[in-house]
């Protein structure tokens, strides 16, 4: 019989066929396609939902037990450098790719619902296939070079995405900035990868691992050098997975669609970091200097964003700097040496907060109704309150992804933190402190969105307070006649069947990580499972386990007494008196600011005297002196010694002096 | 599973260049007079002076000239040849040495393609011209035929008169049909152009009178001729003057933004498309071929410029206003690369730098008859002036997208894979000393966040946003039409085919560049013998390439 595996490469390939197929139909046949929705949303549906069902039957087998696949043929070649590409089946990209088509799936149908009004529907649909079949091949991608390609095909979707209402500057402005945050990790990426083909002659994973050891310990290759390369391929998944300081591309992701940023900057895409470190796993356990610096990003990431989270009063920017903090949690496991328990808190969050972001979408898609198509109103939890009654189902689907994602046991979201908490609490003891106090953090702003969402009253009818919100978002404020005058009311069955669908394994998921028999532990890597089950002791567990539900019902206390009971005025009693902090955190720590004044500006002034160099100077000086070409020409005869040092002096020196002179004449 | 099908045709040990194999039907020949022929009847073409007729007439030959050139490919090309092949010889003023010898390898053929490709699509690009249309198909039939002639003479004097006569129509094209300063801009190319031409001629002369006897120019010839080192020198730094001007590498550069800025998209399609390649191809062709060991002293300068033309060509270009001119500087950015690879002593990178030329000739084709059409719509180039037009032309939204997307190197397209395979071929090239690479490759390395910075900007500046009233006021946006659409389509197909499957390019010029690397290399390690011998203890070559002390970090 042929094994799914064998045919696993069809996985990409049926969305980008798809994509590919509509892509061009809506070029050359836009009016026909435009008006043909729903057979071609069944088409790339279907398309998706065969690589899902193929996934699945690729999980299976691995579960039972089938050996790791790979194929490879000559992609390039030179010389005596040859490029393979291929895939690669085993338990790690089955976990995934699992994962990926069901998400994918329940998205698409949510799109159908959530875009029904939008004319850019086909184009959507478009943009999510190609999305699918980008992040399908990361995962099967045997080696980083092949991974570098899709990593950068997904960044581009998400442009794509993210601007997909273009005619919004804000979102024209996001796609913008999370292109080029993430170009700047793929910077490092990019020289990491080419660093170690050096080092290793090889862009394998395993090659690679082996090459680097075998080279530090020969002497070849200086330990620096190693750690160099390591930290430089972590730049990508840095950008990629929103870690410290690279993760301000995310929260401004959320203009997209909220399908979107429930797919790709919630589940799928910002996981690939996480995903590509577990991939190097063989490399990085190598050097524990490398392991405590990921442990020290991710912990201050999972930190800031739960620090900003606190402050927010968009309910998708509060779900984004959850995202971030949840991201640090898992950056955290990787580099506390448990790649398992950062997989496993990969797979439970995949579920958990993309239920989260769909029922927000939910939530604005009923907002709309009533504030009108105005992403600073229909976001804004001070015009919303007391949806529970209105939405029953997705009130519900969001309380049980607030109480997953808190870490109450037995939802998914315990287990899975309550492992990497205990990990980092062996490896790190401080880190486990900064964490543990997140996971209290976590729940009280989880709690605070939930409360100011659904319950209280209802407070979209404001008028004033809706002016408000647009004066101080700088937008000018329309007459209050042209308001629309809808009902809040639940949404229609292909919004609210996705929440049903992954409400389920929000809740049991967690099942298949218990620390004393994880049978994702054991499917992933059987000796290490082993190893850990044989270890475990209640004696260790429990109280861990207890001190995190403790922090954890404590935020969700005090969240209950703020914001349902108001007992307690936290804006007079904490906000007030610490202002500086409260502002600090509202202020989202100031980074984008920094970013704005530092690189923005500066790339722009550095840029605008550049071109007054090369228009004033260059142009000037070459117009006038020919005699200077043929100088120079005479000149470089006497550089025969083929000094590369002195042509860079010259050249560079040459260029930096007349930037700088510019610069101090200019300003 | 793992098939290993490298191609292992090394160079004759000896260093010399294999014996060209002739041509049993004359392909190359004919595609050069084809087009010229064509050109020379355009006048006799009944016509009523709107170029209804004479447009299909044009398109015919240059279709036919494209078809010429598939077919040499396809019937008298090997790939497996490093050598020589399609090679005809007349001896045209014997006493004189001239000979008309033609021929193509692996490093003309590719670019013989892409001229007549993108010449034919040129044609259907200036399918609006309605200024003295013969003129105007007349001189781009011409240029045809002369720009397949540049690439494929194998004679060097030969190579002179094609190199200059290219530039009589492109002057004509940019002075007759160019924009408000068009006549600057045309003098200042000719200026540049004809002026750094010179050195070719003296090059030429020089190594064509060496030695004893009958004067000779053909390129087997002068391949296997010893040059003293000093005399490569000489003659190196003057043609690196006279191929720098026309790739063009800074500080040379400052023709291109003016003739770019002022050319007519159909022009300015072979300029970025052909032109160029030009300067690239004639660096690989002479500088590094013929000249091997000025080559290797040379090389970490070509380098040295190539990082500063992906720099700073790239800043200008993010503070360029002028949507041409943007694209111009992109252009200069770009080709960079080109200048990266030619330096590294690896087949790697040396066909990354000849598979850059190729995709660049199609990205900045397809970028610049973007850019043309788009001025057709809204009259003007200022980015601040437009905004939110994306609204009106959503086709052409999209071909922007999907061509800046192009450019700005992603995977998929070929643009990724010819400069992935210049940064593998220079970092893992063990000439250079190790500092030196990182530096250098992390320089380089910044364009590829400068790119997106730009070209993004710019998408967002033209498309994105809401609708600029004023702007739309007292204009048609009409979006792409199907003429449009095929020409963009008919650029990506290879731009998409190769950057999914690079083999399909790289392997039709694989064997002569493993052929001229070695050669390099070769003249590396001569110099370095005789160095050992004459000063032991001190390596001429390897040790004297050290990084750059200073820290030119400082600049970003």
């Amino acid at each position: 019989m042929l094994s799914a595996a064998e045919i696993a490469w069809l996985i990409p390939l049926l969305p980008l066929v798809g994509a590919v197929v509509s892509g061009l139909g809506l070029i050359s046949f836009n009016r026909a396609m435009n008006r043909l929705r729903k057979p071609i949303a069944i088409t790339l549906l279907a398309c998706v939902g065969a690589s899902a069902v193929l996934s699945y039957a690729v999980l299976v087998e691995q579960v039972s037990g089938a050996p790791t696949i790979e194929h490879l043929f000559v992609w390039a070649s030179a010389g005596d450098f040859i490029l393979p590409m291929g895939y690669v089946i085993d338990p790690l990209g089955a976990v995934m790719l699992a994962l990926v088509t069901t998400i994918a799936l329940l998205v698409m149908i949510y799109s159908h619902g959530y875009m029904a009004h939008d004319e850019g529907y086909v184009r959507f649909f478009t943009y999510l296939a190609l999305f699918s079949s980008s992040m399908l091949g990361l995962i099967i991608s045997p080696n980083l070079l092949e991974i570098y390609v899709f990593w950068e095909l997904v960044g581009m979707c998400s442009y794509l995405l993210v601007g997909f209402w273009y005619d919004r500057d804000g979102a024209a402005h996001a796609a913008q900035k999370a292109f080029v945050v993430n170009r700047v990790g793929d910077f490092g990426l990019l020289l990491g990868i080419l660093g170690l083909f050096w080092a290793t002659g090889s862009f394998d994973f395993n090659g690679i691992a082996i090459g680097l050891s075998d080279g530090v310990s020969s002497g070849n290759i200086p330990m620096w050098a190693a750690l160099t390369l390591c930290f430089l391929v972590f730049m990508g998944p840095m950008a990629k997975s929103a870690q410290f300081p690279l993760h301000v591309w995310l929260p401004d992701a959320m203009e997209g669609p909220t399908p979107i940023s429930a797919l790709i900057h919630a589940a799928t895409m910002v996981a690939a970091g996480v995903f590509l470190v577990a991939r190097l796993e063989p490399l990085y356990s190598q050097f524990p200097f490398i392991g405590l610096l990921i442990a020290i990003f991710g912990t201050i990431t999972c930190f800031l964003g739960a620090s900003i989270a606190l402050t927010q009063m968009d309910l998708k920017k509060g779900l984004a700097y959850s995202t971030v903090s949840q991201l640090g949690y898992m950056m955290l496991a990787m580099g506390c040496g448990a790649p398992i328990a950062g997989m496993f808190h990969l797979v439970t969050h995949a579920c958990f907060k993309a239920m989260l972001f769909l029922g927000s979408g939910s939530v604005i898609h009923a907002m709309e109704e009533v504030v009108g198509h105005e992403p600073i109103l229909a976001q804004d939890m001070r015009l919303m309150g007391g949806l529970r009654k209105k939405m029953p189902i997705t009130s519900i689907t969001f309380l049980i992804g607030c109480i997953a994602i808190s870490g109450i046991p037995p939802l998914a979201g315990f287990w899975s933190k309550d492992e990497i908490l205990g990990h980092a609490f062996n490896a790190f003891p401080i880190l486990w402190g900064v964490g543990f106090l997140t996971a209290g953090m976590t729940a009280f702003y989880m709690f605070r969105l939930y409360f100011l969402t659904f319950e209280g009253s209802f407070r979209g009818e404001d008028q004033d307070l809706q002016k408000e919100l647009l004066i101080a978002a700088g937008k000018e404020v329309e007459d209050s006649e042209a308001h629309e005058t809808g009902e809040i009311h639940e949404s229609t069955w292909s919004m609210s069947a996705p929440l049903v669908v992954l409400a389920i394994p929000s809740v049991l998921i967690g099942f298949l990580g218990t620390p004393w028999n994880s049978a994702f532990a054991k499917f992933l890597n059987l000796d290490e499972a082993l190893e850990t089950a044989a270890k475990f002791s209640w004696g260790e567990f429990l109280p861990l386990a207890l001190a995190s539900v403790a922090i954890s019902i404590a935020g969700i206390s005090l969240a209950t007494l703020a914001y349902y009971l108001n007992r307690i005025n936290l804006k007079s009693s904490v906000a007030d008196r610490f202002s500086k902090i409260n502002n600090f955190f509202a202020n989202k720590w100031y980074l984008d600011d920094i970013n704005e004044k530092i690189f923005v500006k500066g790339s722009r002034k550095l840029a605008k005297e550049v071109l007054e160099v090369d228009a004033k100077v260059v142009d000037g000086v070459v117009n006038l002196t020919g005699l200077l070409t043929l100088g120079s020409g005479e000149g470089l005869k006497y550089f025969e010694t083929g000094r590369a040092q002195f042509y860079a002096l010259i050249v560079f020196g040459g260029v930096i002096a007349l930037v700088a002179l510019f610069g101090v004449l200019g300003s | 599973m793992f098939e290993c099908t490298s191609i292992s045709i090394l160079a004759t040990p000896s260093g010399m260049v294999p014996e060209p194999i002739d041509a049993d039907f004359p392909w190359l020949s004919l595609s050069i007079l084809f087009p010229i022929f064509g050109s020379l009847l355009v006048p006799f073409i009944p016509d009523e002076g709107d170029g209804k007729q004479v447009r299909w007439y044009a398109l015919g030959i240059a279709l036919t000239t494209f078809l010429i050139t598939v077919g040499a490919y396809l019937k008298g090309y090997d790939p497996s040849q490093e050598g020589l092949q399609l090679s005809e010889r007349v001896f045209w003023l014997p006493e004189l040495g001239l000979t008309w010898a033609v021929g193509a390898d692996g490093l003309s053929m590719p670019l013989i393609l892409l001229t007549s490709f993108i010449t034919a699509l040129a044609v259907l690009a200036a399918w609006p011209v309605k200024f003295k249309p013969k003129l105007f198909f007349f001189l781009i039939l011409a240029m045809d035929g002369g720009q397949i002639a540049v690439f494929a003479v194998q004679d060097m004097l030969l190579f002179f008169l094609a190199w200059e006569l290219e530039l009589l129509p492109v002057y004509l094209l940019l002075a007759i049909w160019g924009g408000k300063k068009r006549q600057y801009a045309a003098t200042k190319f000719i200026i540049y152009t004809a002026g750094s031409s010179l050195f070719i001629l003296l090059a030429a002369l020089a190594m064509g009178f060496f030695g004893n006897g009958v004067p000779n120019f053909e390129y087997t010839h002068l391949a296997n001729q010893n040059f003293g080192t000093g005399f490569q020198l000489l003659c190196y730094a003057g043609l690196l003057i006279a191929f720098g001007v026309k790739l063009p590498v800074v500080p040379l550069h400052t023709w291109l933004p003016d003739a770019h800025g002022e050319a007519t998209a159909p022009v300015h399609m072979l300029l970025a498309g052909i032109l160029l390649k030009m300067g690239g191809y004639a660096l690989l062709r002479f500088n590094a071929q013929l000249l091997p060991d000025a080559h290797a002293q040379f090389a970490p300068l070509l380098i040295v410029l190539g990082v500063v033309n992906i720099i700073y060509a790239a800043l200008t270009s993010f503070a360029q206003r002028n949507l041409k001119r943007k694209i111009a500087y992109s252009s200069i950015s770009h080709m960079g690369f080109v200048l990266i690879g030619i330096g590294s002593f690896s087949s790697l990178g040396t066909s990354g730098a000849m598979l850059q030329m190729i995709s660049h000739g199609l990205i900045g084709a397809s970028l610049f008859f973007l850019v043309g059409a788009t001025y057709d719509r809204t009259r003007t180039l200022q980015l601040n002036e437009m905004g939110g037009v994306g609204q009106k032309m959503r086709i052409m939204f999209a071909l922007w997208t999907v061509c800046s997307l192009a450019s700005l190197a992603l995977p998929g397209m070929s643009g990724f894979v010819s400069e992935l395979m210049v940064f593998a071929g220079f970092v893992t090239d063990e000439v250079y000393t190790l500092p030196f690479r990182v530096v250098i490759a992390g320089l380089a390395a910044i364009g590829v966040i400068l790119t997106p910075i730009y070209l993004l900007s710019m998408l967002r500046e033209i498309f994105f946003g809401k609708e600029n009233v004023e702007f739309l006021a007292d204009r048609e946006l009409v979006d792409a039409e199907p003429r449009e659409i095929y020409i963009i389509g008919s650029l990506l197909v290879p731009i998409i085919g190769i950057g999914l499957y690079p083999r399909v390019m790289t392997e039709t010029y694989t064997a002569s560049i493993n052929g001229l690397v070695a050669r390099d290399i070769n003249a590396i390690e001569r110099i370095n013998k005789k160095s050992d011998n004459t000063s032991p203890g001190k390596k001429f070559y390897l040790s004297t390439i050290k990084a750059p002390s200073i820290k030119p970090l400082s600049l970003l």
